[in-house]
């Protein structure tokens, strides 16, 4: 039992950087593709925007491991052949952006549009408008959610075990495999999730400390 | 003074089957401080939104100097009632920003530009508050230096007292009477008739979307026989001497 034990942390060990990766990669692909998609959604018209819609809803109504075996397996007959950990990214990031551009959304619409008036009649462009009062006004008010979806991002990134790309899950249950200690391992791999979920819940209460700070002085 | 700096012809503004604008002319020469009264619901603020280019038109053209207004393009300041500043920033950012972006001043120009206009409307000394640690007058001053600053043709003034509490009105209502007597071109839509009266060398009455009347203060305020004016405005005196009776 000692033994599965230090197999599953070794194991682990190994997986983590590779969970750890595709996930910071996901996380800052969909933020930026979600910031882009919410901020369509909020300036352009329902007539122009509707496929992105579309896809934002499709998206956050099939199952994320739906999602990956369409993109891993499905691919390669569209000419999208992609390696399982390019595959693992590529759908973590869409599957995130989905939710993120909601999120975002919120923010934009939370912004008074009083503000939005003022910076037109100075004449700033809707770029500028965006970067420089849009964004700094809703930062506060986005971040509980933003960090609650990098968590569950995190968690996410367990069903990327079934496309065989070597992170975490992947790792720990081919000790299990092998040994048939699932308990031990099992054990192991929450352990694993567990630290990192706090890991990044403690991340975002410093960050949303130092954006108040900002703000407030 | 005598060239016409706004011209508004045949504005019409609609929401759903609401009729709010009626067709309104207006000419407004350089120099000029016009005061918009009215009841609520009259149109004054849309009136304003309208020349300003918020809010769209649905028959009608704005000029300034000869040229249709855009939103955004200079010609136009428009100062909110509810203020509208940016609430991350400091006065002087307030100020400064579009100096820097839409005018592309450097840093230290924009600043020093920021810090002319709060001097000038009596904030110099707040210059790095943001607007949270400051009174709601404060808050409008940084307002109107923020429109200042950019140095538009005409600026607008939608009821700018409105959301103050009573003994705050009176620092914004000083700052823009000193512009209107330094020859600021304004459209000033308020409810505090005094001032009105003090400030604007037209002062135009609108109801339901029409101009009912246009003329000096004096013509408005003593001399109108026009009976929508006058009940108006005998609405209006019989709240401030109550407020005074009260007192």
């Amino acid at each position: 039992m000692i033994q599965a034990l230090l197999d599953s942390v070794a194991a682990a060990a190994l997986g983590l950087p590779v969970t750890l990766a595709i996930w910071l990669a996901a996380v800052l692909a969909g933020m930026a593709l979600g910031f882009v998609v919410g901020g369509f959604r909020f300036f352009l018209p329902t007539a122009v925007v509707w496929p992105l819609v579309a896809v934002v809803e499709v998206v956050r109504g099939t199952p994320f491991l739906v999602q990956c075996f369409l993109l891993y397996f499905g691919g390669p007959f569209v000419g999208i052949d992609l390696s399982p950990t390019m595959a693992g990214f590529v759908a973590l990031s869409v599957y995130g952006a989905a939710y993120f551009s909601e999120v975002f959304r919120g923010g934009f619409l939370a912004v008074p549009r009083g503000q939005l008036e003022a910076a037109r009649m100075l004449g700033l462009t809707r770029p500028q408008t965006v970067m420089r009062i849009m964004l700094p006004a809703m930062a506060l008010g986005v971040l509980p959610s933003l960090a609650n979806l990098w968590v569950i991002l995190i968690k996410e990134t367990a069903v990327l075990s079934i496309i065989t790309v070597p992170e975490l899950t992947f790792r720990v249950q081919g000790v299990g495999s092998a040994t048939f200690a699932f308990a031990e391992t099992t054990l192991i791999l929450a352990i694993a999730y567990w630290g990192l979920t706090e890991l990044t819940a403690w991340a975002a209460r410093g960050t949303e400390r130092r954006i108040a700070r900002a703000l407030a002085a | 003074m005598s060239e016409t700096l706004l011209r508004v012809r045949g504005l019409q503004r609609s929401v759903g089957p609401v009729q709010i604008l009626r067709g309104i002319d207006l000419d407004v020469m350089a120099g000029e401080a016009i005061g918009v009264i009215g009841p609520s619901g009259s149109g004054k603020s849309s009136l304003l939104r309208c020349i300003a280019g918020l809010d769209p038109l649905n028959a009608g053209d704005v000029m300034v100097a000869g040229k249709p207004a855009i939103p955004g393009d200079g010609a136009i300041g428009m100062v909110f009632q509810q203020f509208n500043l940016w609430p991350h920033l400091s006065a002087r950012e307030n100020v400064a920003l579009a100096l820097r972006l839409v005018r592309r001043m450097s840093a230290r120009d924009a600043d020093a530009k920021a810090e002319a206009a709060l001097a000038r409307v009596g904030l110099a000394a707040l210059v790095a508050r943001k607007p949270g640690a400051l009174s709601g007058g404060q808050q409008q001053r940084v307002a109107i230096a923020r429109t200042l600053a950019m140095e538009p043709r005409v600026l607008l003034f939608d009821e700018p007292t409105a959301a103050l509490d009573p003994e705050l009105t009176t620092e914004v209502l000083d700052v823009i009477r000193d512009l209107a007597r330094a020859g600021t071109t304004m459209l000033v839509v308020s409810h505090e008739m005094g001032f009105v009266a003090s400030l604007a060398s037209r002062v135009v009455f609108l109801d339901h979307g029409l101009v009912v009347q246009a003329g000096s203060p004096a013509d408005i305020f003593s001399g109108t026989a026009e009976p929508r004016i006058r009940t108006f405005l005998q609405t209006y005196l019989s709240r401030v001497a109550w407020t005074q009776g009260g007192v």
